[in-house]
C-alpha cells in the first residue's frame, strides 16, 4: 500500500505554520530542540551499536558540567574552551564505568543491563550531591546573555550555537560511521555482532570505544549549556528521558531523524510554554509523545 | 511442623513488638514493612519478566488519592487507604491496556516516564493537589497513634505476603513464569498473556497505591517531589535484588537487611546514603545474581 500520510512533510508544514503565527515559539523551540538532539545523539549511538539503553546518560552530562564549573572557577577558562578538557575527562569516566560494570553484564538479560545503568545513575547523582551539595551553581559569561532581533522579535543569540553544534555533531557522527574504518566496523557490529566477530572485528573493543566516545561527546552539550543553566545534581536527569524519547520517535539508527524530531518536540514544548497559565504543563509534551510513539510502534509490531 | 511453629513464633513476636520497644524502633519497623510491601510488589511484576519503574508513581498516586479523599470528600482515613488502592488499580488498568503490549526496555522506560507524568500532574493541578507546596492531611489515621499504625501496616504486609504466596503457589505462577521464560511457548500453550500481565500489573499497582496511602496517613503530608521520590522506587528494587528476586522470602530478607542498614546509614551519613544503594544495586547485579536468599537456597540444595 502506498503511504498516504508522510510524517516528514507533516512536520515541515507544522514548523512553517508555527514560524508564521508564533515566531517566538519557533525560534525558542528550534534552539531547545537542537539542544535536546545534541544530547540525544550519543545516547542513540550507544543504543544503536552497543544495544544498551544508558539510563545514566544525563548524569554523564551533569558530571561534565560540574567539571566545567570547576575549570571555570579555578582557571577561569571560557566554558566553550573547557570542552577540550571535559571531553577527555568524560571519555575516561565512560571507559572506567563501561569496563568496571557494564561489560560484565553485557551478555546477561536486558533487564540487568537497564538496572545496572540505573544504579550507576543514582550513584553519580548522589556522589555529585555529596561533593558539591544540591545548591545550584551558575556561570556568568557576558556574551551568553546577548540577544538578537529577528523580524522584530528578540531571541537569545547564544542559543543558536546549539543549532550549529547539533548539525556539526550529526555530520561528524555520520562521517565517522560511513568513512572511517572504525566507523564501518562499529556499523557492522551494530547490525550483527556475531557476524562482525566472524569477519574478524574485535567486538569488545568496538563496544568499549563506542561507549567511551559517545560519553565524551556529551562534553559538547555540557560545555555549551553551562552559561545558560543552573548546575545542580539532577540537572541532566530529564535529558535522559528526553533523549530516549527522541530516539524512540526517530527510530533506531535514524540519526538525522533525531534532529527533526528534536526540533519538532522543542517547538511543541515552546508553544505549550507560551500559553499563559499552562507553562508548567510543557513537561508533559515529551512524556506524552514518548508513551504515544512507543505504543503506536508496539501496535504496529503486534499487527504484523 | 517446625516451619509452622516458626511462622507462628514470628507472628507473635511482630504482633507484640510495639508493646515492648520504644517509639523509634516502632517507626523503623513500620517503615521497613512498608518498603517490604513495595519490594514484594515490584518483584511480583518482575516475575512476569516485565521490569517496572512505576513503583514510585503508583505509590505517590495512592498517597495523593488518600489525602484528597480525606480532605476534600470527608472520607474516613481507613477507607481512604482502599480509595488509594482502588484509584491506583483503575489508573493501572488504563495504563496497562496502553503499555502492556510493550516488552522489556520499552515497558521499563514508559513506566519510568509515567512517574514523571504523575509528578507534573500533581504539581500543576493546584486546586486539587495543592501544587508544588503540597497538601496537609487534616484527619490522620488513629489520630497519629504510632502503635495502631504499626499494627495496620503489619496486617497490610501480611496481606501482601499472602498475595505474593498465592502468586507463587497457584496456577498463576506457571502462567507468569512461562511468560517470563518463553513468551512464544506460553502463547502456543493457550495462555492469554495480556490478560495475566494486566492482572499482575493491576494487583501490584493497587498494593503500591495502598502503601502510598498508608504512608500519607502516617506522615499526614504529601508533596510532589518527596511523594514521587525515586526513593520509593530504588530502595524496593535494591531490597528485592539483595534478598533475591522471583521469590517471596527474597524481598522480605532483603527488606530486613537493607532496612536496618539504611537506618544506620542515615545516622552515619545524612546526605548521600543513596550512593550505597546505587553501589549495592550495581554490585549485586555483577556478583550476586541470585541475592542473599537465592544464594543460600542454592547452597542448601547443592549440599
Amino acid at each position: 500500500m502506498k503511504k498516504i500520510f508522510n510524517w516528514k512533510i507533516f512536520f515541515l508544514l507544522m514548523l512553517i505554520a508555527v514560524a508564521i503565527f508564533r515566531p517566538y515559539a519557533f525560534f525558542y523551540g528550534l534552539q531547545r530542540g537542537s539542544l535536546y538532539s545534541l544530547v540525544a545523539l550519543p545516547l542513540a549511538l550507544i543504543l544503536g551499536i552497543v544495544g544498551l539503553l544508558n539510563l545514566a546518560h544525563g548524569d554523564f552530562l551533569t558530571l561534565g558540567m560540574y567539571m566545567g564549573y570547576v575549570i571555570f572557577n579555578q582557571f577561569h577558562f571560557d566554558p566553550i574552551v573547557s570542552m577540550i578538557f571535559i571531553g577527555p575527562f568524560l571519555f575516561l569516566i565512560g571507559f572506567a564505568v563501561y569496563k568496571s560494570t557494564i561489560e560484565r553484564v553485557l551478555k546477561s538479560h536486558h533487564l540487568n543491563l537497564l538496572l545496572i545503568t540505573f544504579g550507576i545513575s543514582i550513584t553519580f547523582v548522589e556522589l555529585v550531591n555529596v561533593f558539591w551539595t544540591s545548591r545550584p551553581r551558575n556561570i556568568y559569561v557576558p556574551y551568553a546573555a546577548r540577544s538578537v532581533n529577528i523580524l522584530g522579535i528578540s531571541v537569545g543569540a547564544y542559543e543558536f550555537l546549539y543549532v550549529i553544534a547539533a548539525i556539526l555533531i550529526l555530520l561528524a557522527i555520520m562521517f565517522i560511521l560511513k568513512k572511517t574504518r572504525f566507523g564501518q566496523a562499529a556499523f557492522a557490529v551494530g547490525q550483527n555482532p556475531k557476524g562482525a566477530a566472524i569477519v574478524g572485528i574485535n567486538v569488545k573493543l568496538v563496544y568499549t570505544i563506542t561507549f567511551s566516545l559517545a560519553t565524551a561527546m556529551t562534553a559538547v552539550s555540557a560545555a555549551l549549556m553551562m552559561p545558560r543553566v543552573s548546575i545542580f545534581p539532577t540537572v541532566g536527569g530529564p535529558f535522559t528521558m528526553k533523549s530516549f524519547c527522541l530516539t524512540a520517535m526517530a527510530g533506531l539508527g535514524n540519526l538525522p531523524g533525531i534532529l527533526i524530531s528534536g526540533i519538532t518536540l522543542g517547538v511543541v514544548e515552546a508553544i505549550v510554554q507560551s500559553i499563559p497559565g499552562y507553562s508548567g504543563w510543557s513537561d508533559l509534551v515529551f512524556f506524552g509523545v514518548l508513551i504515544l510513539v512507543i505504543a503506536i510502534r508496539a501496535y504496529r509490531r503486534a499487527e504484523r | 511442623m517446625r516451619k509452622v511453629l516458626l511462622i507462628i513464633g514470628i507472628l507473635v513476636f511482630i504482633t507484640f513488638l510495639p508493646i515492648f520497644v520504644d517509639m523509634y524502633l516502632i517507626h523503623v519497623a513500620s517503615s521497613i514493612m512498608l518498603f517490604m510491601c513495595l519490594a514484594l510488589s515490584w518483584d511480583m511484576m518482575l516475575r512476569t519478566g516485565q521490569l517496572s519503574f512505576g513503583t514510585a508513581g503508583f505509590f505517590g498516586l495512592g498517597a495523593y488519592a488518600a489525602v484528597i479523599a480525606v480532605d476534600d470528600f470527608a472520607i474516613t482515613p481507613i477507607m481512604s487507604i482502599f480509595i488509594g488502592a482502588v484509584f491506583a488499580a483503575i489508573v493501572a488498568l488504563g495504563v496497562g491496556i496502553a503499555v502492556l503490549k510493550l516488552r522489556e526496555m520499552y515497558f521499563a522506560i514508559t513506566t519510568l516516564a509515567l512517574t514523571s507524568v504523575f509528578l507534573v500532574l500533581a504539581r500543576n493541578l493546584s486546586d486539587l493537589t495543592g501544587g508544588a507546596a503540597g497538601k496537609v492531611l487534616f484527619n490522620a489515621i488513629f489520630d497519629g497513634d504510632p502503635k495502631k499504625t504499626y499494627w495496620l501496616i503489619m496486617v497490610f504486609t501480611l496481606l501482601v505476603i499472602g498475595i505474593s504466596e498465592i502468586f507463587q503457589r497457584t496456577r498463576i505462577r506457571y502462567a507468569i513464569s512461562s511468560i517470563r521464560n518463553d513468551e512464544l511457548v506460553a502463547k502456543s500453550s493457550g495462555i492469554n498473556i495480556f490478560k495475566y500481565l494486566l492482572f499482575v500489573f493491576i494487583v501490584t499497582s493497587a498494593i503500591q497505591g495502598a502503601a502510598g496511602a498508608i504512608y500519607a496517613q502516617q506522615y499526614a503530608f504529601v508533596e510532589p517531589e518527596s511523594t514521587f521520590s525515586a526513593n520509593f522506587l530504588l530502595l524496593p528494587i535494591a531490597m528485592a535484588l539483595v534478598g533475591g528476586i522471583h521469590s517471596t522470602l527474597g524481598p522480605i530478607v532483603g527488606a530486613i537487611i537493607l532496612g536496618f542498614a539504611s537506618e544506620y546509614l542515615k545516622l552515619l551519613m545524612p546526605y548521600g546514603h543513596l550512593i550505597i544503594y546505587g553501589i549495592i544495586i550495581i554490585l549485586v547485579i555483577i556478583f550476586l545474581r541470585k541475592g542473599v536468599y537465592g544464594t543460600i537456597v542454592d547452597k542448601i540444595r547443592s549440599n
